[in-house]
């Protein structure tokens, strides 16, 4: 009996030295030819926002192996360190720190969730490491970090070209519900400060649980409200769910919803029910039927190809976001190499970059770069996307 | 008084310098950082040792209470009360030193309270929390008392996670360096150049809190403690006041999660809701039930241990399924921890009895 404790304690303790020897040893690695750049990444790749961070990590490591296939940039490989913060910002933190002070990342790539990139923004700013967020929030880019960038559309980019279609169509009286998550609250806070800006009504707003079943109730009192339209604003399955319980109780005005529709299953789920839904995005999920002289056409063919070859299932926007950050890096330090204020200049006067989000034209002022073009209005026809 | 109890505490000292001069020597500066934020993190696991261990009572919620310290102290120092700055009542606060204006990064303009005030409004707070909680919630045993322990962190989660001054999904960030003592630029702030004075300051914190649980171990208290989680029924006929002395040691637990929590928010400038979640909670248990329940040193070297090497990240994506499998296994074949005192005990007589007059207590 003593002597089986004495031995699972030995045991324990050996294989704990065991794992941090090799993890130690691993860091020194010969020096290949021209110096490897490093960069890292803090993404969700577990976890709650692990929809974000999972394709965003699969995405990085296919670009790198292809681009260190190619024998890297100007010479120099990619040496890409993925750490995975499970979405929490005390991880986010420690593995910032990390990845500058013990790795000296060129750039991080991430954090997945905008509290993680508030979280390390002012960290990445003092140590004068480039940060390319992959989360949606303003405040990342507002006020403007100088070494602090993000590559998705502002959450306020998809409203304002909701207001925009709806207006085409006449509509000056909606509904809006939101689910009780972070991505419902901020939705219904910009729907409601650019409505009055286009001359548009919110009748009528309700927030529903968003593990709901039935909306039956929610949307019958919206029903009674006479309106012209509905806004659905979440990121789970009861986008399929107000769809589905829309036809059920007869109500046939058009149904709009966030860019977080962009992902066919929903669609599959809510089955006849989800045709005709609007609703604005990347153009990544509609990449086959964009015309052929679109000027994204050619990239975001080849990253949902690759991506889907390599991996087998469905391309995100998510992984787009990473995408489009790690090639943004790329092709500063092709035009700039690898020093560090010069890649950071590099990015800040990069104008026409194309990428799966849209067409990046940074300046001083603006460390997002995108604009209100990078939105497209899809909408759902015999089970797929297309163009509005 | 037994003076002997102290001896592990100045060999914690002790080690704590070693540790720095060998980091220092070896120029692998960037572990003091992991190595910080593990202190802070072991205070809240030496407050749940003392409440499982000792006192027998298990609290699922502990997360929440040093979500409690965090977040209060985060809201109160980065909440902008300069549109306010003509009321009285700040004016006044300006006064007492309690409000105090600042720079930001991007050059904006700040007033907001001082740390001071924060660390002791989360004290406060965190105390009459513990108290209104714990009155009722004491009264369950078991299951019971673990199930209302975890409804309350969940509780505290989803208030963080919904109410808008807490910054619901995002949290709270741009919190400011807590200056301890402006006199001689005592900082907790997360910056490099403060690096080495951060590690001790988080380890005499540390100390601190190990001092007055040893005192309280082997005083009076302690005894009582010990006496109810043997048997609540005996304790109480030997004239234990048993509900007094479970509070008692709950609002201490709680107190030190906080304490971690302020600190903690200060150091890395931020907080979010992932600390408030029930999976924090469980670590916190899973690491004192491997530290060996009522073994606050044990406790103490698996909270560095664990919490070190989840923080560098060498658990990756297994990070929560380690310390779920922890649990279990030292549930299921070491259910008195892996560093049980006897065991310790009789390796120090060994060695006693080999090298008479040597004394050294391996903590």
């Amino acid at each position: 009996m003593k002597l089986t404790r004495i031995i699972i304690l030995c045991t324990a303790i050996a294989v704990l030295l065991a794992v941090l020897l090799t993890i130690g040893g691993c860091k020194k690695k010969p020096a290949i030819e021209r110096a490897p750049i490093k960069v890292g990444a803090i993404l969700a790749v577990s976890g709650g926002a692990s929809f974000l961070g999972a394709p965003e990590a699969k995405t990085l490591e296919m670009i790198a192996e292809e681009i260190n296939a190619e024998g890297g940039i100007n010479g120099h490989k990619i040496e890409l360190i993925i750490k995975d913060s499970q979405g929490s910002s005390e991880k986010a933190i420690s593995f910032a720190k990390q990845l500058i002070e013990e790795e000296g990342v060129l750039a991080i790539i991430g954090p997945s969730t905008s509290g993680e990139s508030m979280s390390i923004k002012n960290i990445c700013e003092d140590a004068k490491t480039i940060l390319l967020s992959c989360a949606a929030a303003e405040t990342i880019v507002n006020p403007v970090a100088k070494y602090v960038f993000k590559t998705p559309q502002k959450d306020s980019y998809a409203v304002i070209s909701i207001f925009k279609t709806m207006k085409k169509l006449g509509i000056s009286t909606i509904g809006v519900v939101v689910g009780n998550t972070g991505f419902g609250k901020g939705g219904k806070d910009q729907l409601e400060k650019y409505a009055p800006e286009y001359g548009i009504d919110i009748v009528i707003s309700e927030v529903y649980d968003r593990a709901a079943t039935d909306l039956t109730g929610v949307l019958t009192k919206i029903k009674a409200k006479d309106v012209q339209a509905l806004v659905n604003w979440s990121i789970v399955p009861a986008q399929s769910i107000v769809a589905k319980n829309m036809k059920q109780i007869g109500m046939d005005i058009p149904l709009f919803q966030s860019h977080g529709f962009g992902n066919i299953k929903y669609v599959e789920a809510a089955g006849k029910a989800a045709e005709g839904i609007i609703f604005p995005c990347g153009r990544l999920l509609v990449a086959d039927v964009l015309p052929d002289g679109h000027p994204q056409k050619a990239v975001l063919s080849k990253y949902k190809n690759d991506y889907e070859t390599k991996y087998n299932e469905d391309a995100s926007t998510f992984g787009g976001h990473a995408y489009d950050a790690f090639m943004i890096l790329v092709e500063a330090v092709k035009k700039a190499g690898i020093e560090k204020e010069n890649v950071r200049d590099a990015i800040e006067n990069m104008s026409g970059f194309v990428g799966t989000g849209g067409i990046f034209n940074f300046s001083p002022g603006d460390h997002n770069g995108l604009d209100l073009d990078s939105f497209e209005i899809l909408t759902v026809k015999e089970g797929k996307f297309v163009l509005y | 008084m037994n003076k002997k109890i102290y001896i592990p505490v100045i060999a914690l000292v002790l080690l704590v310098i070693v540790i720095q001069l060998i980091i220092h020597a070896s120029d692998a500066a960037y572990y003091l950082t992991q190595l910080t934020m593990s202190a802070y993190y072991v205070l809240v696991v030496i407050g749940l040792c003392l409440l499982m261990g000792y006192a027998g009572q298990i609290s699922l919620g502990q997360a929440g209470f040093f979500a409690i310290g965090g977040y209060i102290s985060a809201v109160l120092t980065t909440y902008n009360l300069l549109p306010y700055s003509d009321s009285g009542i700040i004016k006044f606060f300006s006064k007492l030193r309690m409000v105090i204006e600042r720079q930001d990064l991007y050059g904006n303009r700040l007033l907001s309270f001082s740390p001071w005030v924060g660390f002791f409004a989360a004290v406060a707070i965190t105390v009459i929390i513990a108290l209104l909680i714990g009155i009722p919630v004491l009264k369950l045993k078991g299951h019971y008392l673990a199930m209302a322990t975890l409804g309350f962190g969940l509780i505290i989660y989803r208030i963080v996670l919904g109410t808008a001054i807490f910054g619901e999904a995002d949290g709270v960030s741009d919190v400011p360096g807590f200056v301890l003592i402006p006199a001689c630029a005592l900082e907790v702030n997360g910056s490099i150049s403060l690096r080495i004075q951060n590690y001790y300051i988080a380890w005499f914190i540390v100390i601190l809190g190990m001092i007055i649980s040893v005192n309280l171990i082997h005083s009076r208290v302690g005894r009582a403690l010990r006496s109810i989680h043997g048997s609540e029924d005996a304790a109480n006929a030997m004239g234990v006041n048993i509900s007094k002395y479970k509070l008692y040691t709950f609002i201490l637990s709680a107190v030190l999660a906080a304490i971690g929590g302020v600190f903690l928010t200060h150091y890395n400038g931020s907080i979010g809701p992932s600390e408030a979640t029930s999976m924090k909670s469980i670590r916190y248990v899973a690491i004192v039930a491997v530290g060996g329940m009522a073994n606050i040193w044990g406790t103490l070297i698996m909270g560095v241990l664990l919490n070190f090497l989840s923080l560098r990240g060498y658990f990756g994506t297994y990070d929560d399924a380690v310390f779920g499998a922890i649990f279990i296994i030292i549930m299921l074949f070491a259910p008195q921890g892996l560093l049980k005192i006897s065991q310790l005990q009789k390796i120090c007589t060994y060695f006693k009895s080999r090298n008479k007059g040597h004394e050294r207590a391996s903590p």
